[in-house]
């Protein structure tokens, strides 16, 4: 029996190749002040933030498999902590250095974490997923009403105070301080993972029935999980509340909670580090196609249904189970598995964007602004750097075989 | 390890460099001219509308002449509707170099955005930007949150509130018992707030409060049963969106025949949802087609000419606000560049002329003080809205400085240097 537990939580990529990874990555985050711009660093100080949360879902899920929809009140909870902090230090009534703030987070988060979860976990399954619902719910229909605590729709503001020397004032030193507290909540709850009491959540998750025969009590293990996940949720709301220095209660809402639960699973719930990619693939997505074009939300979409339903194991899952077939020495095998997929996935994101962003633009206050002035019932488009007309019938029987081409190399990418 | 540990290292003088500081107002330096709001998701139907008319308005300006001998640059930043997108989008238009910001879909993002800019100001000295609000009502924001930076160029529920009591007064649609319902947040508890205070102007008396959850209530009937219960010769609410529009239908329901004194009913939405329940309802507001003449009809053809439709209100708002930025740039000496201190004392001393009368800021709180339309809907009009045959047909204008509300006691302006 012990097999199963340590085969199925585990689709992880061979441990040579996760050190190569996680060694990369963490350089990469090292030198990335040196690299990119302010606005690229932004970004980043996002993704990280991100990561962290998604990683503190996953624990639930990963170790017991329980499911939370309401992972904001935590999130929140841990920004509002921060905040106010952040203004009594303003104020001077507190002496905490910046740097430090972050703990006031992790606290808040721990304690509402400790005394939701104890309820929460009574129940398990669909139960538990719509009582941490309606815990979210409720902490969100708090906010309009507590004026000095929440500081209604605008939210309350406060500012980085200088420490050591460092004003906090630009985007590098604020990446550095999210940088080391996100590494150590990753390393913590890495480390979660390995401790008797990781292990037994793990079991939890496999079969509670079992556990609780055998005399343990399965409540506490579920409930010191929860706690452990919303004190690293209260962390990341902490370091969202230093980045942004202003929170309001909007936070608490649906939106909030649903992000770590695409970033889990978009990423790959299965492995430790699968959340972290679908944080950092969605908050670049956002940010940086969401500057783009509108329409970056349909895509967003269509991309999470074509994740859940040709990779139901998320990217990650695609990812190990390409190392693993190399480890196996297939390794020419995955290589055009790879190269099937990117090439199907270039080509459906072809044929996606040109429809889309025609679409949107023929439909646009811009265009029909332009039929005013022109007096044309189509005037040409300008987008992606071209102007063409937008009922090209070449441009359009492109589009279609690229997509269908692009459908037809997934699908032969995917069988076995 | 050990190699983190050095490039950690190696980056750390980098990490210790001041930002990169670009020159303070270059004279050749275009001005750059950005709207953060929310342009996709929930609430972006009526949010971009701001964004519309700035782009239009900044056309117009660079149709003139633009800034400084050159064309004025118009980017648009999407704040997805949440406080946190709006804050990481001020850093990119800060990082891109932008003067002016503009913002008027939310209060709630118009808080943060004005958090932002105090913090941004006082960090960046060199490279102050400015805040034009073009449609964020709430208080603080001329109150406890005021700032030389942040131009509300716009009203809010006191100068609302104070205009359709004076209008309908003179209307004789106010009579002595007016009941107040409005959302509970901020914005309706400012609208009660205001709706109190201009008791003893209007000469009545309050007879009800209602405050309701926001855009949550499914069933007004409850509401219009109170309503009715009080009595009242006027009501007056600050409901916007799907809460005014069942509100309004609730009270047509129950045969009540109030005079309703509104701010929103020219959104997108509302009065078709309203559908004949809204005729004969007040409404106060910058903009009147009709109410401004022949020069309100020129400005909705060439509006039309350019976008393809008549603007909507919050389009022409947006238009007015760049219109009067237009006046303070062009009081401006030949060769200054796209200086923000100077920008913004000549918006302090700018006044636009509008065919109802004046557009001018407030100095002590940087309140725009302009005249108001109170409106009435009526069937047949000439610029019907929102796919009804209902217009906006003007029943009085309230001049400015009977229509501002006293500065605030909370604001406390830190003059710039």
């Amino acid at each position: 029996m012990t097999a199963s537990v340590a085969e199925t939580p585990m689709a992880a990529p061979p441990s040579r190749s996760r050190a190569i990874g996680v060694a990369l990555g963490s350089l990469l985050l090292l030198v990335l002040p040196a690299l990119a711009t302010d606005r690229y660093l932004e970004t980043a100080t996002r993704g990280l933030i991100a990561s962290l949360f998604a990683l503190a879902f996953n624990l639930l899920w990963r170790h017991c498999r329980l499911l939370s929809f309401g992972h904001a009140a935590y999130f929140g909870a841990g920004m509002f902590a921060t905040i106010h902090a952040m203004r009594a230090a303003e104020a001077g009534s507190l002496d905490l250095p910046l740097p430090l703030m972050p703990l006031m987070g992790l606290l808040a988060g721990a304690v509402l974490g400790l005394v939701c979860g104890a309820l929460a976990t009574i129940r398990t399954g669909t139960y538990f997923a719509m009582i941490t619902l309606a815990i979210s719910e409720l902490v969100h229909s708090f906010g309009p009403q507590f004026g000095s605590l929440f500081g209604g729709e605008s939210g309350l503001s406060a500012m980085r105070m200088p420490w050591a020397g460092f004003a906090f004032g630009d985007a590098r030193q604020v990446y550095v301080l999210v940088l080391a507290w996100a590494l150590a909540g990753a390393a913590a709850l890495w480390l979660f993972g390995m401790t008797p009491l990781g292990r037994t959540a793990f079991a939890v998750g496999e079969n509670e029935t079992r556990l609780r025969f055998l005399g343990m009590r399965t409540h506490a293990v579920k409930t010191a999980t929860f706690c452990a996940s919303a004190a690293a949720s209260g962390l990341a709301g902490a370091l969202l509340a230093v980045a942004n220095e202003n929170v309001d209660y909007s936070i608490f809402g649906g939106g909030a909670s649903a992000a770590p639960v695409m970033h889990t699973f978009i990423g790959g719930a299965g492995t430790f580090l699968g959340p972290v990619l679908g944080a950092v693939l969605l908050t670049g997505f956002g940010s940086i196609v969401g500057q783009a074009t509108r329409l970056w939300l349909l895509y967003q979409g269509i991309f999470f249904v074509l994740v859940v339903m040709l990779a139901p194991g998320g990217l990650a899952g695609l990812v190990a189970a390409g190392l693993r077939r190399s480890a196996d020495g297939q390794a020419a095998k995955a290589l055009r598995a790879t190269a099937l997929v990117l090439a199907g996935a270039l080509l459906v994101t072809c044929a996606v964007v040109f429809a889309g962003e025609t679409l949107s633009e023929v439909l646009s206050d811009a265009y029909s602004a332009a039929r005013a002035t022109t007096g044309m019932r189509f005037p040409p488009v300008e987008r992606l750097g071209l102007a063409y007309s937008p009922l090209s019938l070449p441009l359009w029987a492109a589009a279609a075989a690229a997509f269908l081409g692009g459908v037809l190399l997934l699908r032969r990418a995917m069988r076995p | 390890m050990r190699l983190g540990r050095r490039s950690l290292l190696s980056s750390l003088p980098v990490l210790a460099a001041p930002g990169t500081c670009r020159a303070a107002a270059q004279t050749n330096e275009p001005l750059r001219i950005a709207t953060i709001e929310t342009l996709s998701g929930p609430g972006s139907g009526v949010n971009r509308l701001y964004s519309i008319g700035t782009r239009q308005g900044v056309a117009m300006l660079n149709a003139a002449g633009g800034f400084n001998g050159r064309p004025i640059e118009f980017r648009e930043y999407d704040a997805q509707g949440t406080t946190s997108v709006a804050a990481e989008r001020f850093r990119a238009a800060a990082a891109d170099g932008i003067h002016i910001f503009v913002h008027g879909g939310s209060s709630a993002i118009a808080g943060q955005l004005i958090e932002d800019l105090r913090r941004h100001n006082m960090r960046n000295p060199a490279r102050r930007m400015i805040f034009l609000n073009t449609g964020a009502e709430a208080l603080e924001l001329t109150g406890e949150k005021c700032n030389a930076f942040h131009f509300r160029l716009t009203t809010n529920a006191e100068i609302r509130v104070r205009a359709l009591v004076a209008a309908m007064r003179a209307q004789g649609a106010l009579g002595s018992r007016v009941v107040s319902i409005n959302q509970n947040y901020s914005w309706g508890r400012d609208m009660e707030g205001a709706i109190t205070a201009a008791a003893a102007a209007g000469g009545y008396e309050v007879v009800e409060r209602i405050l309701h959850d926001t855009n949550r209530i499914q069933d007004f009937s409850p509401f219009a049963a109170r309503i009715a219960a009080a009595r009242p010769s006027a009501v007056i609410t600050g409901n916007w969106g799907n809460d005014l529009a069942l509100l309004l239908r609730a009270v047509s329901a129950a045969g009540l025949r109030i005079s309703f004194g509104t701010c929103f009913l020219d959104l997108p939405g509302s009065l078709s949802a309203a559908g004949d329940a809204a005729v004969g309802y007040y409404q106060a507001e910058v903009f009147n087609p009709i109410a401004f003449g022949a020069e309100g009809e020129t400005m909705m053809e060439e509006y039309r000419a350019r976008a393809g439709t008549f603007p909507s209100t919050s389009e022409v708002k947006a238009v007015l606000s760049m219109q009067f930025l237009g006046k303070a740039l062009a009081s401006l000496p030949p060769g200054t560049g796209p200086d923000t201190t100077r920008i913004a004392a000549a918006l302090v001393a700018a006044q636009l002329r509008l065919p109802i009368g004046e557009m001018a800021i407030r100095a002590e709180d940087r309140q725009l003080i302009q005249p108001l339309v109170v409106s009435h809907v009526v069937k047949g009009s000439r610029y019907p809205i929102d796919g009804t045959d209902m217009g906006f047909e003007p029943v009085g204008v309230v001049p400015g400085p009977e229509a501002v509300n006293p500065v605030q006691a909370s604001c406390r302006l830190e003059r710039p240097a």
